[in-house]
């Protein structure tokens, strides 16, 4: 039975319930938006990274380095597509 | 077929290993599909005409149990691997069905919430604002729909054929999948609705 549940994956479960509970802290404590917001994007990039690394098995194969780009890829216009359109329509600075 | 045994089952065959890759390729898709969805969505949050705002609508308590539901299962869907892996079939069908009975209880917990909005009068056609949030919302809970059907057959077709290369591949492509569900939804969770509570 024992073997069924390894260290890894039930700690990396543990940790992804913490950051869960801190990520909360935004909703029942009085902060300001600056402050809440980093929390909110140092937990759920976190977050990502645990799933990534622990339960997807990113980094275990010779293909590695492939999915390893890919993923950060697929990252990197994620973000410029979320932080262009911040920029253009709601911080105004287009 | 070759089939290289210091691999783990799902990656020993040539056709395996690329199937792998090209999944991974989708997901980087996905990855910007919904990057789209979180860009119109900063945008749009507080166009909020005359219809209520993502404050007033969003209940903190279907929301917790909808990411416990989803954290949850994907650890279980991690543990399946890890289980198909040693060879267990049993633990891994075992596994597998309990991630998607936790995926069917959170689709049932947002179906819930979906009938909640449209009672507070948050339906697609109210505002800016909500027709992005159920677009959003949706296209994330399409995936989770999609995902059950597509896990159930995977089900059905280990206990048919057992553990083979190409059985213990889909497998794992699903596990793929369903953790990059519950990446999606962590960010969901994270600026949408704590975000909109703050």
């Amino acid at each position: 039975m024992r073997e069924l549940f390894p260290m890894k994956q039930v700690m990396g479960f543990v940790f992804s319930l913490l950051l869960t509970v801190i990520a909360l802290a935004v909703y029942f404590l009085d902060m300001s938006f600056a402050t809440g917001i980093t929390i909110l994007l140092v937990t759920a990039f976190i977050q990502a990274t645990v799933q990534l690394v622990v339960f997807m098995h990113a980094g275990e194969t010779e293909d590695k380095a492939s999915i390893y780009s890919n993923a950060f890829f697929g990252i990197l216009l994620a973000v410029i597509i979320v932080l262009g359109t911040l920029l253009t329509m709601i911080w105004d600075m287009g | 077929m070759k089939v290289d045994q210091s691999l783990p089952l799902e990656y020993g065959t040539e056709q395996n290993q690329m199937n792998i890759l090209g999944f991974w390729i989708f997901l980087g898709a996905e990855i910007m599909l919904f990057a789209t969805l979180f860009a119109s969505y900063f945008t749009l949050e507080h166009r909020i005409g005359s219809g209520p705002s993502g404050a007033e609508i969003f209940e903190i308590t279907p929301v917790l149990i909808e990411t416990f539901l989803l954290l949850t299962s994907s650890f279980t869907i991690g543990l399946a691997i890890h289980a198909m892996r040693l060879g267990r079939q049993k633990a891994m069908m075992g596994f597998l069905a309990v991630t998607l009975l936790l995926g069917l209880a959170f689709l049932g917990v947002e179906i819930y919430e979906f009938i909640h909005y449209y009672h507070v009068g948050a339906t697609l056609q109210t505002s800016a604002f909500t027709a992005i949030l159920l677009t959003t919302l949706g296209t994330h809970g399409a995936h989770v729909t999609l995902g059950l059907f597509w896990g159930l057959f995977i089900l059905i077709q280990i206990k048919k054929r057992g553990l083979t290369p190409a059985t213990a591949n889909k497998s794992f492509i699903f596990s793929l999948y369903w953790h990059f569900l519950d990446v999606v939804w962590i960010f969901i969770f994270s600026f949408i609705y704590l975000k909109g509570m703050m």
